[in-house]
């Protein structure tokens, strides 16, 4: 009993010497040793194997990555959890106000995906956006089978589902009765093994077992999306307290280097932001 | 008549049987449904490089090491922090204890813990530990929130434990003179303490298996924590984040198997330490 | 040797030293180090009060301004559950939690029972040997793995056999079920247990048959303690969370039908919680402490029927 008490002490003194200790890693980004990312799921890939080699290339600093989702790692980042918050969305107008300085890292679309057993090849924006609200139910509405739709959505601490959102449904919501997935990969093999199924996920993501639809008859590729000629396309971000400076510019810098664009962001099937061009 | 009824009650005894049969089948065809497809499709992954890297690269790839070691980290401190507490406060209800309004409050009180939606506990952990002490994200908000939910546990396999110890052998002591507490110390402690490691280890693998608490006290980053304060990811968090994201299926696969071995082993351990001390007992 | 008692017996032995000091055969430095030592384990176990206490105060505090702003009886009977656009109505995830309780029950409780039946009353010894590791095995079973198995094997069988996309009511139902089963099984085995032997050889001797011996006998004698395991495995189901998230859909409505999405008061905060903030953030601590309550509801209501199902006999 003696001995617990000395066990607890000993915890204690080490929990709170350690506190005093780890309370030094929040200060001004030249001096740090260890960097935080957190933010997009989205964005998380390109995040992580940049920090790999980038801690690879510099031993003895440390790149701590985490995917909890776009608006988390706005929040964090704004209160200073975290060094960077990364994004696949815009900032929303009342976050606008935070002191974020953004910098764009790549340029992702959205594809409309669907079963590829479904013989439906293309729909409309608005075709998509009504039946992404549940205001058309069944496939042959769009000139498909007789087949119930089977809506997916992405839950709303998703990037991917406000951009969505934001290009497909403007001020509409969503259908409530849609299934809320909290991952790309869910999404995707949810939509590969039904046949009425029909989500969206990042273009970078969709590989031979789904179709990704035409949207007002343009196919998702990446000539389309190069061109601004695909509808639904966006930047993914990384955001910062103030202007990066020290270890955190580090970090940006290589994950902006040519490198990085032309191997890490193109793996992870997104485009190198260098080909948006002109595009805001 | 009278053979009409036997006949009667003959065949309903024996359908019944069977259904009851039935249920038992069922029962274990879960359990072995459960268990193959984890191992079917985990075993691919279970080499050693899978258990002693690090994961890298776009969606994990490599290997979970460091989940591992998280894993292990929390639950030894969760099992050393609720054990003395649960084993002494064991030792109150069992020994000291008086039916009366106090016993009734901590029994249950002990029931209501044992209850809590682990969800829940989760989120308490949240609100106390790393926000309202302001320990963060780390292995040490997570083991004293776990130590919540596993104290109810310990402290009934313990009390059990401890009112199995014959009656004759705590008065042979008495009668020797010795107090009270030389009596259980001495005497019932060590002889209630197969079964209650077997209680402790149970414990232990259920501390292992859990993922509502961890994940708001522990957090989710990748790391390999070294001191109390610093965060990880557990195995049950890794496997729910990699079928989140769904798309390193096959490290999912391994992970859950690495999982479900783990807590077989505790499993089993208990078990054969339960059946050594049965035997020793004759 | 013998099989010790489940049930936590009353009152161990009093405590045989005196504290009439003049027939006392313990010094008094003795008695107060015993003394101090009672203490300590007292408060030991008083951990666990202070544990209920601790979580009802924090998660409380943390919850308690959603109930203040939008009232506790709009949150509990709002039927809209939209936080992003104010709304904080969690009556369908009440409805939806108990309807994946009921549904887990209905299929759980007679598998449990039977195998609980088949384990005391049928079994032969090398039988039981095999199935009753098997009981407590799937109990170890983390709850994130049956959420996986779930996931990854269930959904999509269930979508190929009953069309759409294999989330959903019937989905829950099963993985619940088998997650409960150990838990009534255990339970209901313990209780069948403690019915008295003799009871079981008069029922024989009269020229019942097993079947007619442990469906008129041997189940309404062990009654209470088989409603007790029920009420049990009930706070189980509707506390659970990992499970049911992998494969409910999380739809935050109640389903039309047994294959369509829902959320439950479990899994909205799991779904919830990682991009909540301010008010939504309240609002999901304030549906923690309803769980909170609930259980505990639970765990009174074992107790209410214990005492008057011992009152009866």
């Amino acid at each position: 009993m003696l001995r617990r008490c000395a066990l607890c002490l000993a915890v204690a003194i080490s929990a709170v010497s350690l506190l005093g200790l780890s309370g030094c890693k929040k200060a001004d980004g030249a001096s740090q040793t260890s960097l935080t990312v957190t933010g997009s799921t989205t964005v998380l890939p390109i995040a992580e194997v940049a920090a790999e080699d980038f801690q690879t290339a510099n031993p003895g600093k440390r790149v701590l990555v985490a995917g909890v989702g776009s608006s988390a790692g706005i929040e964090s980042v704004a209160s200073g959890t975290s060094d960077i918050g990364t994004s696949s969305r815009d900032l929303k107008p009342e976050e606008k106000s935070l002191g974020l300085v953004d910098t764009k890292i790549a340029l992702d679309a959205i594809a409309v995906i669907v079963n590829p057993s479904n013989p439906v090849s293309g729909l409309t924006k608005v075709q998509v956006s009504e039946i992404f609200q549940g205001k058309i139910t069944n496939w042959k509405q769009v000139g498909g089978p007789d087949l119930e739709i089977g809506l997916v959505n992405r839950d709303e601490a998703s990037g991917t589902r406000e951009a969505f959102s934001k290009f497909v449904l403007g001020t509409a919501d969503f259908d409530p009765t849609a299934a809320v997935l909290p991952g790309t990969g869910q999404v995707r093999s949810v939509v590969a093994q039904a046949a009425g199924a029909v989500g969206y996920i990042s273009l970078g993501f969709v590989d031979t077992t789904v179709k990704a639809l035409d949207v007002d008859g343009i196919p998702a590729n990446e000539t389309t999306v190069a061109d601004g000629s695909y509808p639904l396309w966006r930047n993914l971000h990384f955001f910062t307290k103030g202007e990066p400076k020290g270890l955190i510019k580090a970090y940006v810098d290589y994950v902006l280097s040519d490198n990085i664009q032309n191997t890490v962001v193109r793996d992870a099937g997104f485009l190198p932001i260098a080909e948006g061009g002109t595009k805001p | 008549m009278q053979s009409r009824e036997r006949m009667n009650k003959r065949v309903t005894n024996g359908i019944a049987l069977g259904v009851i049969g039935l249920a038992a089948i069922a029962t274990v065809g879960a359990l072995g449904t459960i268990l193959l497809y984890v191992i079917i499709n985990g075993i691919g992954q279970l080499t050693p490089a899978f258990i002693f890297t690090w994961p890298h690269g776009v969606n994990m790839e490599g290997g979970i090491w460091p989940t591992i070691q998280s894993t292990l980290y929390v639950t030894a401190l969760a099992m050393l922090i609720t054990t003395p507490i649960a084993v002494l406060a064991a030792v109150y209800l069992a020994e000291y204890a008086v039916q009366g309004r106090l016993v009734s409050i901590i029994r249950f009180a002990a029931d209501s813990l044992a209850s809590v939606p682990s969800i829940v506990m989760g989120l308490f952990g949240l609100a106390l530990f790393v926000e309202g002490i302001g320990m963060g994200f780390s292995v040490i908000a997570a083991a004293l929130a776990l130590s919540f939910l596993l104290l109810p546990i310990i402290v009934r396999t313990t009390e059990e434990s401890i009112r199995a110890v014959p009656k004759y052998i705590r008065w042979g002591s008495y009668g020797l003179g010795a107090s009270k507490w030389q009596t259980v110390s001495r005497i019932v402690l060590p002889s209630a303490l197969p079964r209650i490691t077997t209680g402790v280890i149970l414990a232990a693998g259920r501390a292992a298996g859990e993922t509502a608490v961890v994940i708001y006290t522990m957090g989710t980053m990748i790391n390999a924590p070294v001191s109390p304060l610093d965060p990880g990811r557990t195995m049950p968090v890794h496997l729910m984040l990699m079928a989140q994201e769904g798309i390193n299926m096959p490290a999912a696969y391994g992970t859950a198997l690495l999982l479900v071995l783990m807590v077989l082993g505790f499993n089993l351990t208990a078990r054969y330490i339960g059946r050594r001390n049965r035997r020793m007992q004759g | 040797m013998n099989d010790l008692p489940q049930a936590p017996a009353p009152e161990p032995d009093p405590t045989p030293y005196a504290v009439d000091s003049s027939l006392s055969t313990i010094s008094k430095a003795t008695y107060f180090k015993e003394a101090a030592l009672k203490n300590l384990f007292l408060l030991c176990a008083c951990v666990a009060v202070a544990g209920v206490g601790l979580i009802f105060l924090f998660v409380g505090l943390k919850g308690w301004p959603i109930f203040a702003k939008v009232g506790i009886w709009e949150f509990l009977s709002g039927a809209k559950w939209y936080p992003t656009k104010g709304f904080f109505g969690i009556l369908p995830l009440i409805v939806n939690s108990l309807l994946a309780m009921a549904g887990a029950l209905v299929l759980g409780a007679p598998l449990a029972i039977g195998t609980a039946v088949f384990l005391s009353e049928v079994a032969s010894p090398k039988v039981r040997e095999l199935v009753r590791p098997a009981v407590e095995l799937l109990a170890g079973i983390p709850s994130v793995v049956y959420g996986f198995f779930g996931l990854v094997l269930l959904r999509p069988i269930i979508a190929q056999l009953f069309g759409g996309l294999g989330f959903g009511l019937f989905t829950v139902w099963i993985i619940l079920a088998v997650m409960i089963l150990p838990t009534i099984a255990a339970l209901t085995e313990d209780a069948l247990r403690s019915v008295p032997e003799g009871i079981r050889e008069a029922s024989y001797a009269m020229g019942a048959t097993k079947w007619q011996t442990i469906w008129r006998v041997l189940l309404p004698a062990a009654k209470i303690g088989i409603i007790d395991a029920i009420i049990l495995g009930m706070g189980r189901a509707i506390g659970e969370t990992m499970a049911v998230v992998m494969v409910a859909g999380n739809a935050r409505v109640i389903p039309d039908g047994i294959f369509k999405p829902f959320l439950t008061l479990t899994t909205v905060i799991v779904m919830d919680m990682p991009y909540a903030s301010g008010d939504h953030r309240t609002a999901l601590f304030g549906v923690a402490i309803i769980l909170f309550i609930i259980s505990m509801l639970f765990v009174a209501s074992i107790r209410v029927i214990s005492r008057f199902g011992k009152e009866m006999s």
